[in-house]
């Protein structure tokens, strides 16, 4: 039954595909990939649940049989992928012409068949085709939206980034099955504890990193989310790039050796390039006006964060605390379940904020005084979670990295304690930080005053903003009834149950309640409660009159508050300024005066960021490329004596060297 | 590098014992407003009346022929112009300058002295702010004496802290408006909003000759007849500017924790 | 006019003698319409320094009753912007290729039927008057947030709007917006008798009463060519010197609440009080009004105890000023803030304390003596720096100067009279001027034929070092603006008369 399912969504996805290619409207496709969207959240659920038999396809490559199998990382990577993905689906890309539309939905048909291959075949060669085709489904949303006018140069270095990785991928999977000379990854796990253990984990970690936004790869992030619509957004940073940690965490859990110098080595590896990455994305994070740049920053920011989770799992698993090393596990896949339900919400609303005023600028525009209540709970949800406020699901599985970071320090070794210890301290930057990232993009980019007119976003939005905060409320609320589904997949990966000890009644524990512990779900129960006190106070208050209302205090003069309204760079300069180092920001202020330099007539300001990564790495690579190509171009120049003079000299050379052979 | 704190411990207490019995309040050899001694006056005479340039002193026709003297202490800018002037000392030099009061009328001078009695304070004052006060000062004109006097009341001297009264940065969280100057042009819809920022209850208080009825700069072409066009007053400190101890003590007669002394133009005895 | 050179100038020489003053070493000082009968179209007047001890030069520009219009100097000596827009305001002249033609003394929105100075105006007549938003620089980049702070603004402070171009710690460009308190008091002058108009002079800035009084008394006394017995011309410098006084130790202790420094601020706050019950209890007013006069001053002053309390408060002055310049976290909140390149000071009309802390010796007790400043040995401190800290360091070496001023004063002080009559002042001019705590004052005094006040032109500190402040605020941060604004020591009253 739910085997149907998954070949149901599949057929409806490869259809809404064809039918985006051939039929006008695009409206089929769009049906095609909601239904598709819907089937696999229904097969998906009930795979937690009960699992599903594997597979088999009817096609072999390479001579052997195509197996397609999920299992519950799986099926819980590819859920809150795709619960996001539905609603964005429904919503389609913010650009409204039929033929963009249509090319959009035929990539993202092709990027969800991708993502639903990566997370369930099982052999080295499909699983790449599959990579590839998910990776262009991305391109071709992209391309396909002109949302932005220029989107071809972020697109190919996306692609180009992207392809480094495929490239590790390939080496990684070559190296792995020169092991057992077997192309099934079933046959992928004996690998000992070596060096090529190491180089083979640091081969997976770049492959998958290139995905996922590790440093330096985090800087495609802002240049593709930032040309594509906020669905693309929704796809990208949901099911694509679950489905890139599930296809990580996979190769770091089952293939590679779990105990060992190397293995501790690489989980250190792990836990130190991705800290580093979180808190880098966080902080160009933190400096983004554009609410998709600044939501892609975030995205890379939390894999990272999962990622670091994931080294965490490693690092015990290594020094044999496989209790706790499940619970590393186990969070790094809440930290993924929260943040792509909670980032679905957002890059919809920006949609919302693109639809109100025809840009992705943060900056106050007073919407949520314009649109629906529900609107503003949903955004305000998701970016609670974001920004890890409680009770929001965010909070939880932040709650819970500390609490497994605090645990670890019963780790052994000395290295291992100081690389947790110095982990937390970055982890913890990186909290604060997005704590700071969240109330900027909610506050300057949906409050605010001054603006007249009838609701900019429609209710069909408003209500897929308000189902997806409401998904990350429920998330935290029912965590004590999500985790057992996670109990199979520890004792597979970690022959130990830390879902299970995670939980206590409605109380979440680190393994334990003598350490700590929350309740999201009783939380939700109180805090209810605590309002009405001052709902009773506002109705007993009622008695005296209508309230006066007095219009902002500014001073004494009123001002249109749009016109003084806090700017995006206004908020955060002060850590653009402590953080100079890293940011390298660079301010341009141009003043014209009127006869002398006593009168400023007019200022004309700018300023910009320097990324790191873009000036010391890319862009030499960039050159040496182009340097090459110049050298190597003669070979195209078409001129006969040219190619009558290689062909001279590679005689002699095959003279010589018969000549010598002798 | 000196150690502040030490330091200002080894200064020791600096601040007055005043309002308690027996503490000096730091106005000795002040000037308040000049006291009028009716009987001394001579009739026809209108040297002050002359020389008084807010108009404060001016001859009125009573029920007979004869002329009397009006004198509006709220108009009296304390220039001393008019001691100097008059010929018989019928008005006199005096250290009064403790003139809060409720009511604009009690600045008045007044022949017999009003036999109704002082103005009572308004339950609602008592109950809605115990004993502590917040402070939203607004300087709608002054010359920056009020100001000046106003900032003195914070010094280690006077310590307005002590008695429980504050100024805040925001109308949202004051119960006062205490105002100064006559109110130009420009600042007549910021004062108006700040006092629309406050929550109710709120009182206002006239601080300052100028914010009382203009005083000597009022009218012209910038300026207005101080607060009484434009908010109801609940206390008038007229002075030019009022000293910091007037001050304190047109707060704690707001407060009701001290009472009004001028009654009909001059200081109950 | 008294001390003055004037000449009178057609209004296409005005470029090149403006020129020409510059080159000599000469700084205009201020510049005012005046109208010389009802009905007639205005003189300009530019009032300049040439040089120590030498007299003010004065151009003199009457317009004809057709053109109105004037060339702006404003590019050529730039500190003549606002009084060029004060003028434009007040008395309706235009100026070409004015570099700024926007409103200064009246807000934007104020409608006045009639030039407010012109004598046909209505002395009582408000003006209409609908609030409309400031001409600010034009401003390109979606980054800058507008952020307007006042008039109401923080603490118990003068009403002044300040807009900062803002981004966030970062200052691009500081407009203040003055004149909230603008009170006409120029036009309150007009048809009141000197000794009442020195009550008036005395309310302009309410903590420079003296200094203002004074310039104003001497600007009559040049009128009439009177000369005031020794007697009062001593008690007067020790009256504007214990203003001096009072002012700069307020001026520390508010400098000191800006750098957080609660004691520094607690004290110098404290001696300032102490400063005011000194002057309670010598002249009866905490701010030294009501005593002096055209002639000389009201009252005689028993100054026997004063010696005893200045001798008093001197070592604990000492012991405090020594103290702050030995405070590292003060100083380094001071030292390389709001720098005034001398230029800038120069141009744009910065006066007293700031001038000599960029570097500019300039004094008017030493240049242009009066009272009895030339008997009197003072000192003049200078800074070059022209950070708030060498505005902090001038007024602190000229608390130590007056405090031996005022002794030696009170060692010196002849006995005698205290008043002479003045003389007929009717169709008569005078120029006064006074050193202040905050800088130079100017009166210009016209009287009509019946002997009182045609027209008072009041050149104050504030309204000079306001032109200048921002020049240091531009391109600096939020977290320096407070020191920046204390290090100044500005008052808007002066300023917005």
């Amino acid at each position: 039954m739910l085997s149907d399912l998954l070949i149901l969504t599949a057929i409806l996805w490869v259809a809404s595909f064809v039918l985006a290619l051939i039929e006008r409207s695009g409206l089929a496709a769009r049906v095609c990939l909601v239904l598709g969207c819907a089937a696999g959240i229904v097969f998906s659920i009930g795979g937690l649940n009960l699992g599903i038999a594997p597979f088999f396809f009817p096609i072999h490559l390479a001579d052997a049989s195509v197996l397609f199998r999920l299992d519950a990382p799986a099926f819980w990577l590819f859920l809150f992928g795709i619960i996001p993905a539905l609603l964005a689906m429904a919503l389609s890309t913010s650009n409204r012409s039929p033929r963009p539309r249509r090319y959009w939905m035929a990539g993202t048909a092709l990027a969800l068949l991708g993502a639903l291959g990566v997370f369930g075949l099982q052999d080295a060669l499909s699983f790449l085709i599959a990579w590839e085709v998910m990776s262009f489904g991305g391109a071709v949303m992209i391309l396909a939206e002109h949302v932005h006018a220029r989107a071809s140069s972020p697109t190919l270095f996306m692609l180009a980034l992207l392809e480094v990785g495929a490239v590790a991928l390939m080496l990684a999977l070559l190296l792995l099955s020169n092991q057992t000379n077997m192309l099934s990854f079933a046959g992928f796990s004996g690998l000992a504890s070596s060096p090529k253990s190491f180089l083979v984990g640091l081969l997976l970690l770049i492959g998958f990193g290139a995905k996922l936004g590790l440093l330096p790869f985090y800087e495609w992030f802002p240049a593709a989310y930032g040309s594509g619509s906020g669905a693309t957004g929704v796809i990208f940073s949901g099911v694509v790039l679950n489905a890139a940690f599930f296809g990580l965490q996979r190769g770091a859990c089952t293939w590679l050796p779990k105990t060992g110098g190397w293995s501790t080595g690489l989980a250190i590896v792990f836990i130190v390039v991705s800290v580093l990455s979180a808190i880098l994305a966080i902080l160009y994070a933190f400096q983004e006006e554009d609410w998709r740049r600044l939501l892609s920053f975030s995205s890379a920011e939390n894999a990272s964060v999962a990622i670091a989770t994931l080294g965490i799992s490693l690092l015990l698993s290594a020094n044999s605390h496989p209790v706790l090393a499940a619970l590393a596990w186990n969070v790094a896949l809440l930290h993924l379940a929260g943040h792509s339900l909670a980032k679905g919400a957002l890059f919809l609303t920006a949609d919302g904020v693109f639809h109100a005023s025809g840009e992705y600028l943060i900056c106050q525009r007073g919407l949520l005084r314009r649109t629906s209540t529900v609107f503003g709970i949903g955004a305000v949800f998701a970016a609670m979670s974001l920004a890890a406020l409680p009770p929001q699901a965010g909070f939880v599985s932040e709650w819970y990295i500390f609490q497994t970071l605090f645990q670890a320090t019963q780790a052994t070794t000395l290295v291992s304690r100081l690389t947790l210890a110095l982990a937390a301290a970055g982890l913890a930057l990186t909290a604060a930080v997005a704590l700071a990232t969240f109330v900027k993009l909610f506050g300057i980019g949906l409050l605010g005053d001054g603006y007249e007119g009838p609701a900019p976003i429609s209710g069909l939005r408003s209500g897929a903003v308000f189902v997806l905060g409401l998904c990350v409320l429920g998330l935290a609320v029912g965590m004590p009834w999500w985790l057992p589904s996670l109990s199979t997949a520890n004792l597979s990966l970690f022959g130990a149950n830390a879902a299970a000890s995670m939980r206590d009644g409605l109380l979440l524990v680190p393994l334990s309640n003598k350490f700590a512990f929350i309740s999201p779900t009783k939380l939700v129960i109180a805090m209810p409660l605590l309002s009405l006190v001052p709902i009773g106070l506002i109705l007993a208050g009622r008695g005296a009159g209508a309230p006066r209302r007095a219009p902002i205090w500014y001073g004494g003069l009123r001002e249109k508050p749009r016109e003084i309204a806090t700017t995006s760079l206004a908020f955060s300069n002060a850590l653009r300024t402590f953080y100079g180092f890293i940011y390298g920001p660079t301010h341009d202020i141009a003043r014209e005066y009127h006869h002398a330099p006593y009168f400023v007539k007019r200022l004309v300001f700018n300023q910009e960021l320097a990324p790191i990564f873009g000036p010391y790495l890319f862009t030499p690579l960039v050159r040496i490329v182009r340097f090459l190509a110049t050298g190597i171009r003669a070979l195209q120049s078409g001129y006969l004596n040219f190619y009558n003079a290689l062909i001279g000299i590679l005689l002699i050379l095959i003279l010589a060297l018969a000549l010598l052979s002798r | 590098m000196p150690v502040w704190t030490l330091y200002g411990i080894r200064q020791g207490l600096a601040t007055t014992a005043w309002p308690k019995k027996g503490g000096n309040d730091g106005q000795q050899g002040l000037l308040g407003f000049p006291r009028y001694h009716a009987e001394a006056c001579e009739n026809g005479c209108r040297a002050c009346a002359d020389a008084c340039l807010p108009g404060a002193i001016q001859l009125a026709k009573d029920g007979s022929d004869s002329e009397c003297l009006s004198i509006d202490y709220g108009k009296c800018i304390v220039c001393q112009l008019c001691t100097e002037a008059c010929p018989t000392g019928a008005m006199e030099k005096s250290q009064e300058w403790a003139f809060g009061a409720r009511h604009r009328d009690d600045l008045l001078w007044a022949e017999a002295l009003a036999s109704a009695p002082a103005h009572q304070l308004k339950d609602k004052i008592k109950s809605g702010f115990g004993r502590s006060l917040h402070i939203r000062h607004v300087d709608a004109g002054s010359c920056n004496g009020c100001e000046s006097e106003l900032q003195a009341l914070n010094n280690p001297f006077y310590n307005l802290h002590r008695l429980g009264i504050f100024f805040t940065p925001s109308p949202r969280f004051a119960d006062l408006l205490l105002v100064t100057g006559p109110v130009t042009y420009a600042m007549r819809d910021a004062l108006l909003e700040t006092y629309h920022a406050m929550p109710e209850p709120r009182w206002v208080m006239a601080t300052g000759t100028c914010a009382v009825s203009g005083g000597a700069v009022g009218g012209g072409y910038a300026c207005g007849h101080g607060l009484d066009d434009l908010l109801r007053v609940d206390v008038y400190l007229p002075g030019c500017p009022p000293n910091p101890v007037a001050i304190i003590q047109a707060l704690l007669l707001l407060l009701n924790r001290d009472k009004q002394r001028v009654k009909g133009g001059r200081l109950a005895q | 006019m008294n001390d003055t050179l004037e000449s009178r100038v057609a209004p296409t020489d005005l470029p090149d003698l403006c020129q020409q003053l510059l080159q000599n070493g000469g700084r205009m000082q201020m510049a005012y319409a005046r109208y010389p009968q009802p009905g007639t179209p205005p003189e300009v007047v530019y009032i300049a320094d040439q040089a120590a001890r030498e007299p003010f030069t004065a151009f003199r520009c009457q317009l004809d009753s057709n053109e109105t219009c004037l060339p702006s100097l404003a590019t050529i000596s730039p500190l003549l912007g606002w009084y060029e827009r004060e003028i434009h305001d007040l008395c309706g002249v235009r100026f070409e290729g004015s570099p700024e033609p926007y409103r200064l003394v009246l807000h934007e929105g104020a409608m006045p039927p009639l030039p407010p100075l012109d004598p046909q105006f209505h002395p009582v007549q408000p003006i209409p008057f609908t609030p409309s938003a400031w001409r600010l620089p034009e401003l390109q980049g979606k980054d800058v947030h507008r952020l307007p702070f006042g008039p109401v603004r923080a603490d118990v402070l003068e009403s002044a709007q300040i807009v900062f171009y803002y981004i966030g710690e970062a200052i691009l460009h500081c407009h203040p917006q003055l004149f909230f308190k603008h009170r006409g008091m120029e036009k309150r002058f007009e048809g009141v008798h000197v000794e009442q108009a020195v009550l008036l002079a005395e309310r302009i800035s309410g903590v420079s009463s003296v200094c203002h009084a004074l310039s104003f008394c001497q600007a009559v006394e040049g009128a009439c060519q009177c000369t005031p017995p020794p007697r009062a011309q001593y008690l007067r410098v020790l009256l504007a010197e214990l203003e001096r006084l009072y002012n700069h130790l307020h001026y520390l202790g508010h400098l000191c609440h800006t750098t957080t420094l609660k004691v520094g601020e607690a004290e110098g706050k404290l001696l300032e009080e102490r400063a005011k019950q000194v002057n309670a209890a010598l002249t009866g007013s905490r701010f030294l009004r009501g005593l002096l006069t055209p002639g000389g001053l009201r009252r005689d002053l028993d100054t026997s105890r004063l010696y005893a309390l200045l001798e008093n408060l001197k070592p604990e002055v000492g012991e405090y000023m020594a103290n702050l310049e030995k405070t590292n976290s003060h100083l380094d909140r001071l030292i390389t803030t709001g720098p005034l390149p001398r230029q800038v000071a120069f141009d744009q009309g910065a006066s007293g304390p700031i001038k000599r802390a960029s570097g500019i010796d300039r004094d008017l007790r030493r240049d242009h003596p009066y009272a009895a400043y030339e008997e009197l040995s003072i000192k003049i401190p200078v800074k070059t720096e022209g950070d708030a800290h060498a505005r902090a360091q001038v007024r602190m070496e000229e608390i130590d100067s007056s405090i031996e001023l005022i002794k030696e004063v009170l060692t010196r002080l002849p006995n005698g009279p205290i008043r002479v009559e003045i003389g007929p002042v009717r169709g008569r001019e005078g120029l006064g001027w006074a050193e202040g705590p905050r800088g130079s004052v100017y009166y210009a005094t016209h009287f009509n034929s019946s002997g009182r006040l045609a027209r008072v032109k009041i050149k104050t500190p504030s309204f000079s070092n306001w032109r200048v402040f921002p020049f240091t605020v531009h391109d600096t941060n939020m977290m320096d603006y407070a020191i920046n604004e204390a290090s100044f020591g500005l008052t808007m009253a002066g300023s917005d008369r």
